[in-house]
C-alpha cells in the first residue's frame, strides 16, 4: 500500500457518484473527441493534399470555365510535367437525389497520371480507357450503392441536363487520405461530344504537376503570366492552397466548433471540480484524523489531486474507448459515405486521442486545485470537530 | 489509582507551565485554559475528567501537539511544542503520539491491516516491513484474523481495537485517547480498557485519556479533574 493506492481506493468510497462522474467526464470527452475528429477530418484534405500539384481556374470564379486549348498551353509551361483537366458534372442518382456524391468529367488517362495516388486495377483501367461511357467509382461510393464492376448506371445531369448512362468499368481506391473515395469519374470526351456546339471545348479547371513542391509557386506564376494578355485570365495555386481557400469559406463554422469543444471541456471541469470539492467537504473530519496522525498538508493535497487524476484518467479512457469504435465504425463510415466531399477520411486520429487523454488528466488536476488547497489549509482541531 | 495529588517517582514526560489557551468566538475571546501547571510522569496512565466545556479535549490537543498554546510552555520529552512549526509538530506527532478517537476514525476504504499501516507510510520503513509491523500490532490487539476486513465488516469494539493498533504501530511514547469507550457497550468498553492497561503496563506506554466514564477513569493510575480551565 502507498499514497497512490489510497487515492485509488478513495474513488470507491461513493461508488455511485464516482461512476456518474466518470461517465460525465467520458461523455464530455466523447463529445470533444467527436468535434476534434470533425475538425481534423475537415483539415485532413488540406494536410494530405499534394504540394506538387497545381490547380488553374478562371481568375474571377471557380464556376466559370476555361477554354480547353489552355490545357495545351499549360503543358508547354516550363516546370509542368503532366496536365489533366476537369469539368464538374453534378450528376444525381434518380430517386436518390438527396444523396450527394462527386461526379466529374476527366481525361481519365492523364487524370490517373497526375493523381497517381488513385489506384485502379490494371485490367479495369484498360477497360475504362477503351470504353467511351466507362466510369471509375470510388470504393466507398460503390459500397454505398452496391455497385460492382460491369454495372450499368444512369445519372440525372443537374448542370448538363438529361439522362446520362455509364458503365462501371473500375473501382478505385486511394493510397492517400486526401483522396475522396466516393466520387465518380468518367470520360470528358463523352460529356464534350454530347453537348451543344456552343458549350463544347470548355474545362472547369486544369490540374498540373510540377517536379517538386519548391517550384509550385514559380510555375503557378508562369502559368498566370502566360494567360495575362488573353481574354480570360487564370488563377493558379497549389492544391493545398486551393483546399485551404475552401476551408477559409467555412472558417467561422470551424471556429464555432472549436469554441463549442472548449465550452464542453469547461463544463466538464466545473462538474469534476464540484464533485471533488464535495468529497473534500464530506471528508473534512477524516482529513483531520490524517493530519493528527502526522500527514502533512501536502499529503492531503496530493490525495485530492491524485483522486481527481484517477477520475479524469478513467473518464478520458472510457470516452476514448467508446469514441474510437463509435466514430471509426459508426459515425465515421456514415460521414465518409454520406458527405464524402467534405469528409473523405473521418476517423479518430492518434493525435486527438493523446489530446483527449492529456486534457482529461490536465483538466482534472486543474479542477482539483482549489479543493486541494482548501484541504491543505484545514486546521487539524477544527477538522476533527466536523462530521459529515 | 491515585488522584491528581498522587505523586510518582518517574521523571515527568509531559510538563505544562502556565499554559493558557483561548479561542475567539467572533470578536469575543473565550478563555478555555488558564495558567495551567501540570506534570505527567513517563509510563503513567492518566485520566482527564470534568464537565463538558471544562477544557479536557483542549488540554489533550495541546499535549498531543494538535494545537499550540496561547501562552505558557508545553514540554514533552524536553521538546517545546509551542516553538515548533505546524510541519514540525506534524512530524513530531507521527513519531511520538498515537491517537485513539471516540468514533474510531478508520478509513472505510482500507482494510484493518491497511488502516494500521497508515501511519507507517510517513516513515522510511519498507513496504514488507510495514505490513509485518501492522500485523504485529493487530496481533497485540487480538485482531490478526480480521486483517483483511474493512471497518464496516467489524463491530464497534473491533474497530476501536484496530484504531488502537494504528495508535501503537509506530511505537510512540504517548497514546492520547479521547473518550475511547464513549461509543461502546460495557463489555466492549471493558475489553478496550483492559487493552489500554496492558499497553501501559507491558509496553510502558504513557496514556492520557479524556473520559466522562468513571469506570474508565478507575482503570487509570492518575485521575485529574478539570473545571472551567483549571485543575481542581
Amino acid at each position: 500500500m502507498n499514497l497512490a493506492t489510497i487515492a485509488i481506493k478513495n474513488t470507491r468510497r461513493n461508488l455511485f457518484r464516482t461512476v456518474l462522474t466518470i461517465f460525465g467526464v467520458a461523455v464530455a470527452m466523447l463529445a470533444f473527441l467527436l468535434l476534434r475528429t470533425v475538425l481534423s477530418a475537415w483539415l485532413v484534405g488540406v494536410e494530405y493534399s499534394a504540394k506538387d500539384r497545381l490547380a488553374t481556374r478562371h481568375k474571377i470564379t471557380f464556376i466559370m470555365t476555361l477554354p480547353k486549348r489552355y490545357v495545351e498551353d499549360v503543358r508547354q509551361v516550363p516546370g509542368v510535367t503532366a496536365v489533366t483537366w476537369f469539368n464538374w458534372f453534378g450528376g444525381k442518382l434518380p430517386g436518390k437525389e438527396d444523396q450527394f456524391f462527386g461526379t466529374m468529367a476527366v481525361d481519365i488517362k492523364s487524370f490517373l497520371d497526375v493523381y497517381d495516388e488513385i489506384y485502379v486495377p490494371p485490367e479495369q483501367k484498360a477497360n475504362v480507357l477503351a470504353d467511351r461511357r466507362g466510369a471509375i467509382v470510388g470504393a466507398s461510393l460503390a459500397r454505398q450503392f452496391g455497385w460492382k464492376v460491369g454495372d450499368h448506371i444512369t445519372l440525372d445531369g443537374t448542370i448538363f441536363p438529361g439522362q446520362w448512362e455509364f458503365n462501371v468499368d473500375g473501382i478505385y481506391t486511394a493510397t492517400k487520405k486526401s483522396i475522396d473515395q466516393s466520387s465518380l469519374y468518367f470520360h470528358w470526351d463523352y460529356l464534350n461530344e454530347s453537348l451543344p456546339e456552343i458549350q463544347r471545348e470548355q474545362v472547369g479547371w486544369i490540374a498540373s504537376k510540377v517536379p517538386d513542391a519548391g517550384q509550385a509557386a514559380t510555375v503557378a506564376k508562369r502559368i498566370d503570366t502566360l494567360f495575362e494578355p488573353r481574354d480570360i485570365q487564370t488563377l493558379s495555386m497549389s492544391e493545398r492552397a486551393m483546399n485551404t481557400s475552401f476551408l477559409g469559406m467555412i472558417s467561422t463554422l470551424l471556429d464555432a466548433m472549436q469554441i463549442v469543444s472548449f465550452v464542453i471541456l469547461l463544463i466538464m471541469m466545473l462538474i469534476l471540480g464540484n464533485t471533488i470539492a464535495m468529497g473534500v467537504r464530506e471528508r473534512t473530519h477524516e482529513y483531520g484524523v490524517l493530519r493528527a496522525i502526522g500527514f502533512m498538508p501536502k499529503h492531503l493535497s496530493a490525495f485530492v489531486v491524485a483522486e481527481a487524476t484517477v477520475l479524469g484518467l478513467l473518464g478520458g479512457a472510457l470516452g476514448v474507448a467508446i469514441g474510437i469504435p463509435l466514430i471509426n465504425q459508426g459515425v465515421g463510415r456514415f460521414m465518409e459515405e454520406s458527405f464524402t466531399g467534405l469528409f473523405p477520411y473521418f476517423r479518430v486520429l492518434e493525435r486527438d486521442v493523446f489530446i483527449v487523454m492529456g486534457l482529461s488528466v490536465g483538466l482534472a488536476v486543474i479542477a482539483a486545485i482549489i479543493p486541494a488547497y482548501n484541504a491543505s489549509k484545514l486546521h487539524v482541531v477544527d477538522a476533527l470537530r466536523k462530521f459529515g | 489509582m491515585s488522584d491528581a495529588s498522587g505523586t510518582s517517582s518517574a521523571p515527568a514526560l509531559i510538563r505544562l507551565m502556565k499554559v493558557g489557551k483561548s479561542y475567539f468566538r467572533g470578536r469575543e475571546p473565550i478563555e478555555v485554559l488558564t495558567d495551567l501547571d501540570l506534570e505527567m510522569p513517563e509510563g503513567a496512565f492518566e485520566a482527564l475528567m470534568g464537565p463538558s466545556g471544562s477544557g479536557k479535549s483542549t488540554l489533550l490537543n495541546l499535549i498531543a501537539g494538535l494545537d499550540s498554546p496561547t501562552s505558557g510552555t508545553i514540554l514533552v520529552s524536553g521538546q517545546d511544542l509551542g516553538r515548533m512549526s505546524d510541519a514540525e509538530r506534524a512530524k513530531w506527532r507521527s513519531q511520538n503520539v498515537g491517537f485513539i478517537f471516540q468514533t474510531y476514525n478508520l478509513l472505510p476504504v482500507l482494510t484493518a491491516v491497511e488502516n494500521v499501516e497508515l501511519p507507517l507510510l510517513l516513515t522510511s520503513v519498507a513496504s514488507k516491513e510495514r505490513r509485518k509491523r501492522a500485523l504485529t500490532a493487530l496481533r497485540i490487539v487480538g485482531l490478526e484474523d480480521r486483517a483483511s476486513h474493512r471497518p464496516d465488516q467489524l463491530s464497534g469494539g473491533q474497530q476501536q481495537r484496530v484504531a488502537i493498533a494504528r495508535a501503537i504501530v509506530t511505537d510512540p511514547k504517548i497514546i492520547v485517547a479521547d473518550e475511547p469507550t464513549g461509543d461502546l457497550d460495557r463489555v466492549s468498553a471493558d475489553a478496550i480498557l483492559d487493552l489500554l492497561v496492558n499497553l501501559n503496563q507491558e509496553l510502558k506506554k504513557t496514556i492520557v485519556m479524556v473520559t466522562h466514564d468513571q469506570r474508565a477513569a478507575d482503570r487509570a493510575t492518575i485521575v485529574r479533574r478539570l473545571d472551567k480551565g483549571q485543575l481542581t
